[in-house]
Parts: structure tokens; C-alpha cells; sequence
């Protein structure tokens, strides 16, 4: 048979590429191909429904291509490709189960591309998806689904935050977790707000009011998934944000990049997106911080949300969650009890079975439980609790471990709540401060610490100590009572005035006797200053307030002459007893003046100091009592209770990682140099000056070494001179030039 | 330089003779390769051991599979050979009947190779035409899907395969679902006189497509198009009704391909193109509001052109004037006047 010659053009128009490439180029002049293309399309369509399960590979083929190239082109014919998108979405809601897994995919990526072009809308293509991905049964189908979604999603907040969409899809996701409460399909539901909450694209209550909803499901995997977003999501989306502001772009090496290379159109696109990225990253930094509450805190009514929680899960004999899941679901809700002070009586009395050294992760069980503390739980309710701690774990016969995790969790929860505790107890417990083990003996000095700050007399006299004991005497030193509240105060404000005291130490240090005229200029206004300042602190009347105000709103324009005027008055009080009262004074500095921008800056700065000196541990004694994190929101974990790691025993392994930690690793015997040399080789580094000397063949040494020999004093001392002066200079290619 | 002690012994070693010794069989030269070879069984590729060969039936259903499945063009156009000449035989030889070859071989109207489209064209028209008619929907489908491909050549012989499909099917092509429409509409768009073009503004330069390089291949698709009209707007000579066919219409299961399409149990709804025209009124209705215009221009351009385009043009306008002759536009009030209306 003869060939039949195929004309050049006729060939190129056989793939479905270049054609696609001509009619995005001119759309007009290509109608009829196009419209030819349409009709094709439509008898495929039409072939493919006779049976779309057991359609030929043949077909699957061609509709699959025919697919690909209408979406690529249908925003050039809006009116022509009209029935397009719903034909896309009726084949793949309709027959996902069943198609061809290539066809599928390719189908939701053309719906994906209609959206890229804005041929559909973001609620059309998500209100297609969602459904399937909720009830599709093949996985790799769901992962492409979800990430569709959630692209989609992200995309159409990327601009702005569109509202109505996720107004619409939050209404999907809670319907769909209210709708069913024991079907597993609620996961998706968890898994897109917590996607979303994380990246921050969600941000408001709704979404936290889905979680809420799928807290209070019956399948275990929704609660699980829910409990987690409440007790993990904040820190996730606080992690992903540090995340994602570490990762800069040095312009300098782009630039220089460009300079080596050949220069392309690319390459200069690729520059011009690095300084735009640039650019945002630095209007990102400038702009305010935006402000996330945390779910937690965006939750309505939290009481009744913890309340039901633990009637529906934890409190009732009929539910068979698992323990993990139990202690989840325990952990949100003395969280939240904890946090805004929720009153759930039954609680503490349901703990009590459950605090036995025997029973699993009772460590966890027990930070729970002081965690659900706060200052305004009936004592009552936590005594019988903490007499059963100390009856069950605290004792001689029991283990050391086991006795200091008790006083552990003792004090935890007296910090929070110290009048739960009884005189004669308390007298028992500290007693284990002469124990041997120092587990044990750290977590009852801790208890004695505690006590000595906030229930001093109930205490033995001797176990006082000194600061107590003059409290008491002085009276300054009170137990608080049932419901009273602590004045509030600015936290690090001690800090501030200290460091401005400092300031002013140094600055007249400086100034010297120079000082003198800018003093008697100042002189008028400072006696009026001090004069006011006594007045104010005496009686603290609303006049000196007022005056104080103004006073410091003067200074606020130029702050250099303020600490020029504290110079001033500095001079005026020497003794040390008015410092302290200036330093009492400085402490309320907050109801006195106005903090100026800088002042808060400067407090910041001295709080996250201070802060860094604590984790330092140079003053891990004082904050031991305190929540070691230091933040009320952040919960209590199993971790705080149990003794800290080094007062453990080792074991074997531990103990050698410890010891190999630091160290190369050894396959053979082998000396450390050795093994450092052999993998600077295996990194294709180069050697030292010196490895090389040493390596240098000895025979190309020999005529150096004769003609040394040779040498006469005055060349001898050349080479000396000339070996000190350069190593003084710093080698012969001159260090740092 | 001078070589070392290492380099010397290696360039000696290439001129040491090899040592012989009585009773030992002599050295292996360096460059020996082995070509001894054990071997317990001789295989045999491609050789069937079965003592008898496959019966008729087998063998047909084998080459079936062939036919449809394989990937290989000449394979699929022998087995289209053979099945071919198994149904042309006296008597012809159909172990798995019609339905089931035409739903097999009918995706191959859209097959890549040229010999395999023009065997499955011989048999098709090799099968019985009373028993082909049933299958009629799905080969339109795949005849129009063959129409519009991509490629010229097999849009060429999808002519061919309409061609067969205007001989077994004349009224049962034009009267099923989408039959007369969507069949239309193929032909204006692959002679590239579109239906749905507006016709406001500029008018673009008059364009054959690139299908319809060859005037032969337009003159052949105006010519299949004014036959297919022909059938489709038949005059309808009255029957008169026996005495038996009233009892058959009652009591007896209709014989027609598509009897009870018109309820349409199991589609969707149907918008306009999937609609069933069984009337000539119809028919011809449907022709004139949609179709008239874009054809008769295009008819027009045609004749401009001579030759055989413009023979085959002036053969279809007179189809055109002769079957709608009869027709009257305000005749009908149609579904989509009504739509019109609201």
C-alpha cells in the first residue's frame, strides 16, 4: 500500500496542543475549529455516558483529552462552553466512584482550572468538591481533593478575606458535623478549619464554634480530632507563622547570581519576584500585628461547652471512649475551667477514683487536675482530693518517684488554690524536705516555698523563715481568703522604673559638674515636680493626678530633657531610705504618668530580658513556684509534674547517648582526627598548609634542607627577621586586608 | 622520566611466553571466551501444544477481542478480515450476533489506521441491515464523534460509515433522540457553516476549515447532507390502517427498535438537541429556524465555487426547495415559541 503524503500543516493540526495553542492565540479566527472540537466533545460525552463504568481505555482516551482541551479554551467562547462546567460536575459527582482514576483526576483539575479563570466561582467549585471528598472511598482521590480545596480556599482569601465564601463553606462544614453525629465524615470537616486555622485564613469564631460542635460528636475520631485543634492549634499556627517569617531571601545574591550567569529573561523575572517578596515581607513587618485570639478564647459560652463535655464523655458510665481519648477531652476541659474560671463542681469529685499511683498516665490525670483549679473553687471540693494524693502516693513505703510526683501535684494545685489545705497535713508533708531522695526533698521544699509566700502561719514557727516570720509580725503578710482578688499591676513595670533609674545614675555620671546650668534652669519646674510628686503619693488625690498628666505630656515631645529633669531630683534625696520610697513611687509609675510608646518598647524589651534570664535559670529558685512557662494560658502538662529528668535514674541508653553526644561517629577504631580527616576528605575539602608540609615528598625537601645548611649567619638572621616580622603582620597574604 | 620498578614488571609480563607442560592442556589465551553451553530442556516459543484447534465459535469470539482490543494495526484489521469473511459466507457464521460485534467494533470508526477503518467498513456492511437498525443510536454516536475528530482522514471515512448507517437505518436514524439535530449540526460544523455563529457585525472571510481542503471532500459531504435531508422529510404516503394492525397495536409488543423511546424512562430531561423529531413537521421545523440560514449561505458560496462543490451544492438546494416546499413557518407553535413567550 502507498503511503499517503501527509501536507505539513494537516500534520501540526493532528495534536491537540498546538491546536489548543492557536485558538488561546485567536480565539475568533479559530471558531470553527473550536466548534468542531465542541461536537467532538459532546459525542464523546455521549459515548462515555452509554456506560461509563465499562468504558474502553480507547475512549476514556479521547474524552479525557477532549476535556483537557475545552477547559483550556473555554473562557475564549464564555457562551459556546456555557453547558461545560455543569457537565464537569454532574460526571464527576455523579460517576466519581466508578471512573477511570486518570479521568477523574483530570475532570476536578478542569473544574480547578475553570476557577483559575474565574469561569466558575470559588462556591460552585467547593460546593462540587466538598461532597465528594466526603464521600469518595479512594484515598489518593481525598488527598487531591483536600489539597483542591484548600488551595481554592486559600487562594480566594489570598487578596482579601472573602467573606460570604467562608461564610458559605463554614455553613457546609457545620451542617455537616451537626447533620450526623456519629458518622465518621465529620473528620473532614476538623481537618479543613484546623488547615485553614492554622494558616490563619480563619481567624474568627465561627470556625471555632465547628470545633465546638465536633467536641460534642459521638465518633471518637471527630472528638479526638477536635479535642486536639483546642489543645494544639494556637501553638501550630504560632509555629507555622515563626515558620514561615524565617525564611529570607538574600537580594545580594540574587543579584550576584545574575552578574555570573547568562543573563535571561528568567533569570530577570525570577529577580524582579525575589524583590517583590522582598518588598511584602517588609509591609508585612510594618504593619500592625494582627490580632489572633486564640480558640480558647473565642469560644461562646464556655461554661455550658465544658460543662456538656464532661457530662457527655467523662462523667457518665455508658460512653466507651478510649483512656487517650478520655484524658484528651479531660486535659479541654480543666483547660478551660482553669482559664476562665468555670465552676463545674462534679468534676472534682469525679478524679478522685482515678488518683491512685496504679492507675495509667495518672501523671497526666493529675496535671489535669491542677490545671482545673483556680482561686475560686470551693476549698471543700479539694481537700478530700488532696488528702487522697497524700494518703496514696506520699508516704514512706511508697517509691521516691511516686512520692515526689505527689507533693508535685500537692503544690501545683495549692498554688492555685492554697486554702485547700490543712494545717496538719501541710506540717507532715514539708517534712519530707530531710528525705534522701532529691526528687522528693525538691518538691517539698517547693511546697514549703509555696507556703511560705501565701499561708505563712500554718506553717511551724521554725519553718517560717526569715521573710515570713517579720511578714507576720509586721502584718504585712496576710493569707488571702476565699474569692479575694490580688490588685492588679503591670507586669516587668518594676523593671522599667529600674532601668530608668539607671538611666539617670548614668547620665549624671556623664554630665559630671557640667550639669550645674542645665539644673538651675530646670530648677522651678523640678521643686513644682517633686513638691507634686510627694503629694501625689501621699493622698493620691485626682488633682495631682491631673497635674501629672500634663506634666508628663509636656515631656513626651523631647524625652532627652525627662531624664535631665530626674537628674534633678535625683540630687534632692540622698538617702537611701528616699530612694526606696522613689522606687515605690516609680512602681506606680502606671496610675502616675502616661507611658510613652518608647516607655513600652523599653518595657517589652526588659520583659522578654527577663524572660530569657528566667529560662537562663539564673533565678530558677524564686519562679519555681510559679508556672514555669509564665503565660496563665498555657496549660499544665504531665511533664510539670513529674520530677525533672535529671533527678531520674538513667538508663543504660540514655546514659550512652548522653556520653556520645558531641562526638563523631565511630564504625571502626579509629583516632578522633583521624575520623574528622577522612570525612573533610569524603566532603571533597581540601587539606591544611600544614598537612601538605608534612606530606611533601621527601626528596623534593632535600635541596632546601642542604642549602640551609649552608647558609651564613647574616642570611640566617634575614630569614629570622623576615619569619617575625610576618608572622606579626599575619602571614604572608596579610590578615583581614 | 625514568619508570619505576612496578611499570617495568607489567611491561614485561606482555612479552613472557606462556609455559607449556607435558600431561596439562595449554593456557587459556587472555582474550577466551566460553561458548559452552548446558542445557536440559529446549523451550519452544509460540507454539500451542493443544492437540485439537480451537472451534469456529472460539476462534470468532477470539478475533472479536482482537478487533477491539489490540494494539497492534495490522492484528486488528486481519481479525477485522476474518470475522469479515465468517459473516459473508452462506450461511453467514454469527455465533455472538449483531448487537454484540457492533457494540465491539463500532469504537473503531475513530481508529488511528486507514486499512483497519476501510476493512471494518466491509463489515459492517457485511451484517444483516434489519438486524444492524437496532443498534442505530450508538452508531450514530460514534459516526458523529468520527465526523468531527481531529484528524482529516478519519472524519473523511466517517462519511463512508454514515453512508452505511443512511442504507440499514433511513427512518429510525432521523427519529431517535438527537438523531436529526445533533446530526445537523455535526454536518454544519464540519462543512464549517455554523449554526450558532451571530450573524451581527463584520462577516468573517468564508472558510471551508481545514477538513474540507479537497473539493472532493466538501461535494461528498453536500451530497451526503442532501441525502440525509431526502430521508429526513420524506412526503409521508398514508397507510391505511388493517383491521390487524389495530388488534397489534393493542395486544402485541411493537417491533420497532426504539418503541417506547418517547417516554423516555430512564434519560434525563432532554433540552432541545437530545429531543426526538419523529414527525416530518418536526423536522422541518427544526431545519428552519435553526439550520436554513447557515445552510442555504453556505450553498450559496458553494455554487460560487463550480465544479463538483457547486454541483453537489445546487443538488442539495434543490432537496432543500422540494422538501420544504410544503412547510409553513406559523404552522406550529412550538415548546420554544412558548419558552419565548414567558
Amino acid at each position: 500500500m502507498v503511503k499517503r503524503k501527509v501536507a505539513a500543516l494537516e500534520k501540526i493540526d493532528a495534536d491537540f496542543a498546538s491546536l489548543q495553542y492557536k485558538i488561546r492565540r485567536d480565539p475568533k479566527s479559530y471558531k470553527d475549529d473550536f466548534m468542531k472540537q465542541w461536537e467532538q466533545y459532546e459525542a464523546q460525552r455521549e459515548i462515555f455516558f452509554m456506560s461509563p463504568t465499562t468504558a474502553a481505555a480507547d475512549s476514556v482516551e479521547s474524552f479525557h483529552n477532549m476535556i483537557d482541551l475545552i477547559a483550556h479554551v473555554a473562557d475564549c467562547y464564555p457562551e459556546e462552553t456555557r453547558t461545560f462546567q455543569d457537565d464537569l460536575k454532574a460526571i464527576v459527582s455523579q460517576n466519581h466512584e466508578t471512573l477511570h482514576p486518570e479521568l477523574r483526576d483530570k475532570v476536578v483539575g478542569s473544574l480547578v482550572l475553570l476557577r483559575r479563570k474565574e469561569v466558575i466561582d470559588s462556591t460552585a467549585l467547593l460546593t462540587t468538591l466538598f461532597p465528594i471528598l466526603v464521600s469518595s472511598r479512594s484515598k489518593s482521590m481525598r488527598a487531591m481533593l483536600f489539597q483542591k480545596i484548600l488551595n481554592d480556599l486559600r487562594n480566594s482569601n489570598s487578596k482579601s478575606t472573602n467573606h460570604p465564601l467562608n461564610r458559605t463553606i463554614q455553613a457546609v462544614l457545620y451542617n455537616l458535623i451537626t447533620a450526623d453525629r456519629s458518622s465518621p465524615r465529620a473528620i473532614w470537616a476538623i481537618k479543613l478549619t484546623r488547615e485553614l486555622w492554622k494558616r490563619q485564613i480563619w481567624t474568627d469564631a465561627k470556625p471555632v464554634d465547628i470545633m465546638k460542635e465536633a467536641c460534642l460528636a459521638d465518633n471518637e475520631k471527630v472528638i479526638v480530632g477536635a479535642v486536639r485543634f483546642f489543645l494544639g492549634g494556637d501553638k501550630e499556627r504560632e509555629e507555622l507563622e515563626d515558620e514561615s517569617s524565617d525564611e529570607e531571601i538574600d537580594l545580594a545574591k540574587v543579584r550576584h547570581q545574575i552578574t555570573i550567569n547568562k543573563k535571561s529573561r528568567k533569570q530577570n523575572q525570577a529577580y524582579k519576584k525575589a524583590v517583590d517578596k522582598v518588598k511584602r515581607q517588609e509591609k508585612k513587618k510594618s504593619k500592625p500585628h494582627p490580632l489572633n485570639f486564640s480558640a480558647l478564647h473565642l469560644l461562646h459560652d464556655p461554661q455550658d461547652f465544658a460543662e456538656e463535655l464532661f457530662t457527655k464523655h467523662l462523667q457518665g458510665t455508658k460512653n466507651k471512649l478510649s483512656l487517650d481519648t478520655k484524658l484528651l477531652i479531660l486535659q479541654l476541659v480543666t483547660r478551660l475551667v482553669g482559664l476562665h474560671k468555670l465552676t463545674i463542681v462534679p468534676l472534682y469529685s469525679w478524679f478522685i477514683k482515678y488518683l491512685t499511683p496504679k492507675q495509667q498516665s495518672v501523671t497526666s490525670i493529675l496535671a489535669s487536675l491542677a490545671q482545673g483549679v483556680h482561686n475560686l473553687v470551693p476549698p471543700d471540693a479539694l481537700e478530700p482530693l488532696i488528702q487522697k494524693i497524700a494518703n496514696e502516693f506520699v508516704s514512706e513505703a511508697s517509691a521516691s518517684e511516686v512520692a515526689a510526683v505527689g507533693l508535685n501535684a500537692i503544690r501545683e494545685v495549692c498554688s492555685r488554690q492554697s486554702l485547700a489545705m490543712t494545717e496538719t497535713l501541710l506540717q507532715d508533708l514539708v517534712q519530707y524536705r530531710k528525705s534522701k531522695d532529691k526528687g522528693v526533698m525538691m518538691a517539698a521544699k517547693g511546697l514549703l516555698s509555696l507556703y511560705r509566700e501565701v499561708g505563712a502561719e500554718m506553717l511551724k514557727r521554725r519553718d517560717r523563715g526569715k521573710e515570713a516570720t517579720m511578714g507576720l509580725s509586721s502584718g504585712g503578710m496576710k493569707q488571702r481568703k476565699f474569692g479575694e482578688e490580688e490588685v492588679g499591676g503591670i507586669e516587668g513595670l518594676d523593671l522599667l522604673a529600674k532601668w530608668k533609674e539607671e538611666q539617670r545614675e548614668r547620665k549624671r555620671a556623664e554630665k559630671g559638674d557640667g550639669s550645674d546650668v542645665s539644673d538651675d534652669e530646670k530648677d522651678p519646674e523640678d521643686g513644682f515636680n517633686s513638691d507634686e510628686w510627694e503629694v501625689g503619693s501621699e493622698d493620691s488625690s485626682d488633682s495631682g493626678e491631673w497635674i501629672n498628666v500634663e506634666h508628663s505630656s509636656d515631656e513626651e515631645d523631647e524625652p532627652a530633657p525627662k531624664k535631665r529633669k530626674g537628674d534633678g531630683d535625683d540630687e534632692d534625696k540622698e538617702s537611701a531610705q528616699d530612694a526606696a520610697a522613689e522606687l515605690e513611687r516609680m512602681t506606680k509609675l502606671a496610675t502616675t504618668t502616661i507611658l510613652t510608646p518608647a516607655d513600652l518598647a523599653k518595657l517589652q524589651e526588659l520583659r522578654a530580658a527577663s524572660s530569657v534570664q528566667k529560662a537562663m535559670g539564673s533565678k530558677f529558685r524564686k519562679q519555681q513556684n510559679q508556672n514555669p512557662d509564665g503565660h496563665v494560658d498555657d496549660g499544665l502538662t504531665a511533664e510539670n509534674i513529674e520530677a525533672p529528668i535529671r533527678l531520674r535514674k538513667l538508663t543504660k541508653e540514655e546514659k550512652v547517648a548522653l556520653a556520645k553526644e558531641g562526638k563523631p561517629d565511630r564504625e571502626e577504631h579509629k583516632s578522633t582526627t583521624a575520623i574528622r580527616k577522612s570525612k573533610k576528605e569524603a566532603a571533597g575539602k581540601s587539606t591544611s598548609n600544614k598537612e601538605k608540609q608534612r606530606k611533601k615528598n621527601f626528596l623534593m625537601t632535600l635541596g632546601k634542607a642542604k642549602s640551609k645548611q649552608k647558609r651564613s649567619l647574616v642570611e640566617t638572621r634575614k630569614v629570622l627577621r623576615g619569619h617575625v616580622e610576618r608572622s606579626t603582620r599575619g602571614g604572608r597574604r596579610r590578615n583581614g586586608t | 622520566m625514568g619508570s619505576s620498578a612496578k611499570k617495568k614488571k607489567e611491561k614485561k609480563k606482555d612479552f613472557q611466553k606462556p609455559k607449556y607442560k607435558v600431561g596439562k592442556t595449554a593456557p587459556k589465551a587472555s582474550n577466551f571466551t566460553d561458548t559452552s553451553f548446558k542445557s536440559r530442556a529446549i523451550v519452544m516459543n509460540q507454539q500451542s501444544l493443544s492437540t485439537a484447534a480451537p472451534d469456529v465459535v472460539q476462534q470468532f469470539k477470539h478475533n472479536l477481542s482482537l478487533a477491539s482490543s489490540s494494539k497492534n494495526d495490522k492484528q486488528r484489521r486481519d481479525a477485522l478480515a476474518y470475522l469479515t469473511s465468517q459473516l459473508s459466507s452462506q450461511p453467514p457464521v454469527n455465533p455472538v450476533g449483531t448487537n454484540n460485534i457492533l457494540s465491539k467494533v463500532l469504537p473503531l470508526i475513530s481508529d488511528r489506521s486507514t486499512p483497519a477503518r476501510s476493512q471494518l467498513l466491509k463489515l459492517l456492511q457485511a451484517l444483516p441491515k434489519d438486524e444492524a437498525k437496532h443498534s442505530t443510536r450508538e452508531a450514530i454516536t460514534f459516526i458523529r464523534a468520527g465526523m468531527t475528530h481531529l484528524s482529516a482522514d478519519i472524519s473523511n471515512d466517517s462519511l463512508g460509515f454514515l453512508e452505511w448507517l443512511l442504507d440499514v437505518a433511513d427512518d429510525d436514524l432521523v427519529g431517535i433522540p438527537g438523531g436529526w439535530f445533533k446530526t445537523l449540526t455535526t454536518f454544519c460544523v464540519i462543512m464549517g457553516w455554523s449554526p450558532s455563529s451571530s450573524a451581527a457585525g463584520w462577516t468573517s472571510a468564508p472558510r471551508t476549515g481545514p477538513q474540507a481542503k479537497g473539493a472532493q471532500v466538501l461535494a461528498r459531504q453536500m451530497s451526503l447532507l442532501s441525502r440525509f435531508i431526502q430521508i429526513g422529510m420524506k412526503p409521508v404516503i398514508p397507510v391505511i390502517p388493517s383491521r390487524q394492525d389495530y388488534w397489534d397495536n393493542l395486544y402485541r409488543i411493537p417491533r420497532d427498535p426504539h418503541a417506547f423511546e418517547y417516554l423516555n424512562l430512564f434519560g434525563g430531561t432532554r433540552d432541545e438537541a437530545n429531543e426526538m423529531h419523529t414527525t416530518r413537521e418536526a423536522r422541518q421545523e427544526v431545519l428552519s429556524r435553526k439550520f436554513l440560514d447557515p445552510i442555504s449561505k453556505g450553498i450559496e458560496r458553494a455554487k460560487k465555487e463550480g465544479g463538483a462543490v457547486g454541483r453537489a451544492a445546487t443538488e442539495l438546494d434543490q432537496v432543500l426547495t422540494d422538501r420544504m416546499r410544503d412547510y409553513t413557518a406559523s404552522e406550529l407553535i412550538t415548546d420554544q415559541y412558548l419558552l419565548d413567550l414567558w
